[in-house]
């Protein structure tokens, strides 16, 4: 069954501009880990953004959860995004908050009004916090500020701010390109084993194609707007790669 | 080879000698052309503009001066409550100035005005207009609008606060980091939610500073308040300047400058604690 379905996408920033994506096709299903990967300026950014709308798609359609994206006013959107998880390659916190604050800023979306301004988020919601504070092993920093955090820290803080929002699904645009490689691979082990314990899919663009191939069930390859391959992990051919990259090694 | 190199290297020699005449010649019109204005504005507003018939000599100057450094310690009891309202108007005036500039710093920021074509030019112009008016102007329209007393004088504060506090928050927020706003639109928060965990974290270190400072500067305006009938130390200077009691009058000015010492004191310390 698929979660997401992605329709002849394609988005230019200004009309009459460049266009980024150039009519994009796939679908993401319950179980999928499914990695974008390709060259620099292929476009994975841009496509991720448009599922949740953080980017206008120009011309095409995504049906996430059984229903058109593209149409919803604001605050249909807001309901959409909210069951929405992303995660962030600079992580996106807000650095001045407390670990906890930020944790819980998932939850806003749920929140009304006046408890949003007393921040005075429900007893469930800073009980969850806590137990997942926990599992990404934060347990000790819950009051520290966000940029008292190290690197991988901070993106366990992301991740733990995704989580917060039981998600159906996941996006994930470069969480690991501004972490080293070791902790790049404990954060993608966590985001795996996390994803597969709530039975949330996952989306996620990362340029480390070892790690996509290590982490990821299946891949799709972009190349300059287009989609050039899309098949499982496991099948992934050098030839396929290369294909992929044939810009850069140009 | 020479032959060839030496008119060319000759001609560089020249045209270097003569651009740095050309630049001497214009550095001495430049400071010319400055004396020159000097002397016109010396002449105009001194020389022509002073009545000199009036001017005592030397023992008339020495006379004033030793009137005014004559005070009157005796008035010192009853600048108490004036200093008081004072510093009253000073801070009731400034966080009704941060009201006033809320609406004003969101309407002039550009990434989050709610329409770039009507709300921001709005919010620009209210700053500006804010500005302008010196705050004077601003206590005699309110004393004409309200009556003597206190608040007219906290209401010009405010309005001449305005312009400053808005205007560096509005700076501040064009200033913002995007990406935690980005997130927080991700999560699914609403426009308030936005800003109120996206952006205002971020921004408060600079509000809260700008805000001491204005304060501060808010005790010095406060202080002359009075001479337009906006109460304070202000008024009381007013009367004995009226009643040609100079002692009284020095020791008022003392009185500020108590005041503002106690608000610099204040304020150092309390922007310490927040940066």
């Amino acid at each position: 069954m698929s979660i997401l379905e992605v329709r002849n996408l394609k988005v230019s920033y200004s009309t009459g501009g460049p266009q980024i994506l150039k009519g994009i096709d796939f679908e993401v299903g319950g179980d999928d880990f499914c990695a974008v990967i390709g060259p620099s300026g292929a476009g994975k950014s841009t496509l991720i953004r448009c599922i949740n709308r953080l980017v206008e798609p120009t011309e095409g359609d995504i049906i996430l959860f059984g229903q058109s994206v593209c149409p919803l006013k604001s605050g249909d959107l807001r309901r959409l995004r909210r069951r929405i998880g992303m995660i962030f390659q600079e992580f996106n916190l807000v650095n001045r908050m407390s670990v906890m604050d930020n944790v819980l800023s998932g939850r806003l979306g749920y929140t009304g009004a006046f408890r949003s301004f007393f921040k005075a988020f429900p007893r469930e919601d800073i009980d969850r916090a806590l137990d997942l504070l926990e599992r990404v092993g934060l347990q000790d920093h819950v009051d520290k500020r966000a940029d008292a955090l190290s690197g991988g820290q901070r993106q366990r803080v992301g991740i733990a701010r995704a989580l917060m929002q039981r998600p159906e699904i996941l996006l994930l645009d470069e969480p690991t390109s501004a972490l080293d490689p070791k902790i790049s691979r404990d954060v993608m082990g966590l985001i795996r084993e996390l994803a597969a314990e709530f039975n949330i899919p996952v989306l996620c663009n990362i340029h480390d194609v070892q790690l996509a191939l290590e982490t990821c069930n299946r891949i799709i390859g972009m190349q300059d707007g287009y989609k050039k391959f899309d098949g499982p992990a496991k099948g992934m051919r050098k030839q396929d790669l290369d294909e992929i990259y044939a810009m850069e090694v140009l | 080879m020479s032959i060839t190199a030496a008119p060319v290297s000759a001609h560089g020699f020249d045209a270097y000698l003569a651009h740095k005449r050309r630049r001497r010649i214009n550095n001495w019109l430049l400071v010319a052309c400055s004396v020159a204005l000097l002397a016109w504005c010396f002449w105009d507003t001194i020389m022509f503009d002073t009545d000199w018939q009036r001017m005592g000599g030397a023992l008339g100057i020495g006379g004033t001066l030793e009137r005014f450094l004559l005070i009157d310690w005796s008035l010192l009891p009853k600048l108490l409550v004036p200093a008081l309202e004072t510093l009253m108007m000073a801070t009731l005036g400034t966080i009704l100035g941060c009201v006033f500039s809320l609406p004003v710093a969101w309407f002039g920021a550009a990434n989050v005005t709610p329409s770039k074509y009507f709300f921001y030019p709005l919010g620009r112009f209210l700053m500006v207009l804010s500005r302008s008016i010196h705050e004077i102007i601003w206590a005699l329209l309110f004393v004409g609008a309200v009556g003597l007393g206190a608040l007219p004088g906290i209401l010009a504060v405010a309005m001449r606060s305005v312009g400053f506090i808005s205007k560096i928050t509005a700076e501040a927020i064009e200033n913002i980091d995007p990406k935690p706003v980005e997130a927080i639109r991700a999560v699914g928060g609403n426009q308030f939610q936005v800003m109120y965990y996206g952006i205002v974290p971020q921004i408060l270190p600079v509000i809260i500073g700008t805000i001491i400072f204005e304060w501060d500067i808010n005790i010095r305006r406060s202080a002359i308040m009075g001479l337009v009938g906006a109460g304070g130390l202000g008024l009381v200077f007013f009367r004995q300047m009226a009643m040609f009691n100079y002692g009284g009058v020095t020791l008022v000015v003392l009185a500020v400058l108590v005041l503002i010492a106690i608000g610099e004191v204040i304020s150092h310390y309390a922007r310490k604690a927040v940066i």
